[in-house]
């Protein structure tokens, strides 16, 4: 649930990268921290065990403000993969706004792929939301590999989904990663919007919403 | 859940004694004295965490200097964040699964209840189906004891009618002989044939009636009808008494032996004893067929008094021996056997704490002995 503290102007948006083990998930995040030039941009949070492999999160908080002085930010979570964390996954995914869920494009990890998928839709249950409600974006990453799915086979199997268009992306080349972000920014807009009156009482759109977050190049700062 | 609170204060960051040390470090490094304010003014830059700015780092040094001095701040703040938030989410992850631990266990003692509660149930059940199927073996038992009624009225029914027959014939006969001795009274012929006769008919009606009222006295023994339940009697009397009348089933064909030596009286349920008795005799006429002999013993050994029967007959194996006091086990074909006579005889010796010994091998007949102690 997005947050929003009335006495400092600040609304506080919460965003989980969702996905199978090895995926790509925190890789996804070390790119948006290398590519993203949000107006503002904090330091890249990451929490992994010995191996490489994330242990409790990573997190990005990005933001913007307002002409009229709003603080929006937006905190970017990832979630470990492996099985056994599945606690910690339900943790984070309390209060979450929007989720980007990365899949393995690989054909041999499409059962982990359905698995992770279903493990979400569980867990945003536990934690009294709805996948079908909440603002999604899948994103088929690894697209560089050999044996990727085919892209018109994976459009076609999402195609009854509330989630097409998919996203694709090769996030360990950066490609791909920001597009993502982009997709789940424009979902996650209305939600917004209708709660806090972004347009009507800050004057922000969607599309200042979504390139104000995402900028790419060097932020025109006011 | 608060426990995932991300934004984390100053002194949930670093402790009031680290902020003192690192700023008295910062100010041993510059030179100017270093410290935190609440408010911006010139000679400030503010100190950010996770986007947040949570105080102004005062210091009178050059901009790049003071610069300096706030990155290497942040950056101590940045690592005692990453630590403060692990373990944050440790502790609000391992708190919900310790809920969700005691939860099952609260489920798994519910379902272990349901689980004791079922199988008392069953017990229940179990105890009710014993008591249906003990109710249905005496009634198998009262039936099949009936049923032995029945043939032992048969027989005793076909014994009685040919000394009644003969009786009735002779007495027809005697009364034809008293019109002829009337007739012949005046004539003065001789009466010598007919009066010969006419006393052969009545010793054989008196001994026919006799018979009979033999046959009526063994019955009432076997049944018990004159005596006491419980009583004081003689062994061989009611070992006699089952022989006659398994003699009356088998139309008197049965080559029965006694060697019945005097013995005391036993205290003793005598219809329970004749049933234990008639049993095994019956058994015993099952096993000979047409041609074997049965040899029916007694006598007193110290204080123990045997009662051996024993036949030539087909025998029984190993197997056979080992289930025959089982109750319903039968090698008879259906209808024939109950399967209850020998459980019967079991029960009924260990009621006078008798014993039962059972010898036998196939084609080489059986003896059973049945062993009274004397009070």
């Amino acid at each position: 649930m997005s947050e929003y503290k009335k006495n400092a102007n600040k609304l506080i948006i919460k965003v989980v990268y969702y996905g199978p083990a090895l995926s790509g998930k925190t890789t996804n995040l070390a790119q948006l921290y290398a590519q993203l030039r949000p107006q503002r941009k904090g330091e890249l949070m990451v929490l992994e065990s010995g191996d490489d492999r994330t242990l409790f999160f990573d997190m990005l908080p990005i933001g913007l403000r307002s002409n009229d002085g709003l603080d929006l930010r937006v905190k970017i979570y990832t979630v470990p993969g492996q099985i056994k964390h599945d606690s910690t996954r339900k943790a984070l995914l309390s209060r979450v706004d929007g989720v980007v869920f990365v899949a393995d494009s690989q054909i041999d990890q499409q059962d982990n792929n359905a698995v992770a998928f279903s493990d979400l839709a569980d867990n945003l249950t536990k934690v009294g939301l709805d996948i079908e409600r909440l603002p999604l974006t899948v994103q088929f990453n690894k697209r560089d590999h050999q044996d990727a799915m085919e892209k018109a086979t994976l459009h076609e199997k999402w195609a009854e989904t509330p989630w097409t268009p998919l996203t694709f992306a090769s996030a360990l080349r950066g490609e791909g990663v920001v597009e993502s972000f982009r997709q789940l920014l424009a979902r996650l807009y209305p939600v917004v919007n209708e709660e806090f009156n972004l347009s009507t009482r800050h004057a922000l759109d969607s599309q200042e919403f979504v390139r104000q977050l995402s900028a790419v190049e060097e932020a025109r700062h006011e | 859940m608060s426990n995932l609170e991300d934004d984390l204060d100053l002194d949930a960051l670093l402790s009031t004694n680290h902020r003192a040390l690192l700023l008295q470090v910062l100010s041993t490094l510059t030179g100017v004295n270093v410290e935190l304010v609440e408010h911006a003014d010139e000679a400030s830059s503010p100190l950010v965490f996770n986007l947040e700015t949570l105080a102004w780092l005062k210091a009178e040094l050059p901009e790049a200097h003071r610069q300096a001095a706030v990155q290497l701040f942040e950056l101590i703040m940045f690592y005692a964040g990453k630590y403060h938030l692990a373990a944050n989410l440790h502790l609000d992850v391992t708190e919900t699964s310790y809920i969700e631990l005691q939860k099952q266990h609260v489920a798994l003692q519910e379902s272990k209840m349901r689980y004791k509660k079922l199988s008392e149930k069953l017990q229940e059940r179990i105890d009710e189906q014993v008591k249906v199927i003990e109710r249905a073996q005496r009634q198998l038992y009262e039936d099949a004891r009936l049923r032995a009624i029945g043939q032992l009225a048969a027989g005793v029914a076909h014994e009685i009618n040919t000394p009644v027959g003969y009786i009735g014939s002779n007495l027809r006969v005697a009364s034809d002989y008293l019109r002829d001795i009337a007739t012949n009274l005046d004539d003065g012929n001789n009466l010598e044939t007919v009066l010969e006769d006419f006393r052969e008919l009545l010793d054989e009606s008196r001994s026919g009636v006799q018979r009979i009222a033999n046959i009526v006295s063994d019955l009432r023994i076997f049944a018990n009808i004159d005596q006491a339940e419980f009583a004081n009697c003689e062994l061989n009397v009611l070992l006699k008494t089952a022989c006659h009348l398994l003699q009356a089933e088998h139309y008197q064909k049965l080559a029965i032996v006694q060697h019945l030596n005097e013995l005391p009286k036993l205290d003793c349920y005598p219809a329970k004893l004749s049933q234990a008795f008639y049993n095994v005799l019956d058994n015993a006429a099952k096993a000979i067929g047409d041609d074997g002999v049965i040899h029916v013993e007694s006598r007193l050994c110290g204080d123990v008094i045997e009662v051996v029967i024993g036949d030539d007959g087909c025998g029984m194996s190993q197997d056979t021996m080992a289930r025959v006091f089982d109750p319903f086990f039968t090698t008879r074909s259906i209808g024939m056997g109950t399967g209850l006579g020998l459980s019967v005889v079991r029960d009924i010796i260990s009621v006078h704490q008798g014993e039962i010994r059972l010898k036998s091998h196939p084609g080489q007949g059986t003896r059973v002995t049945l062993l009274f102690k004397v009070s």
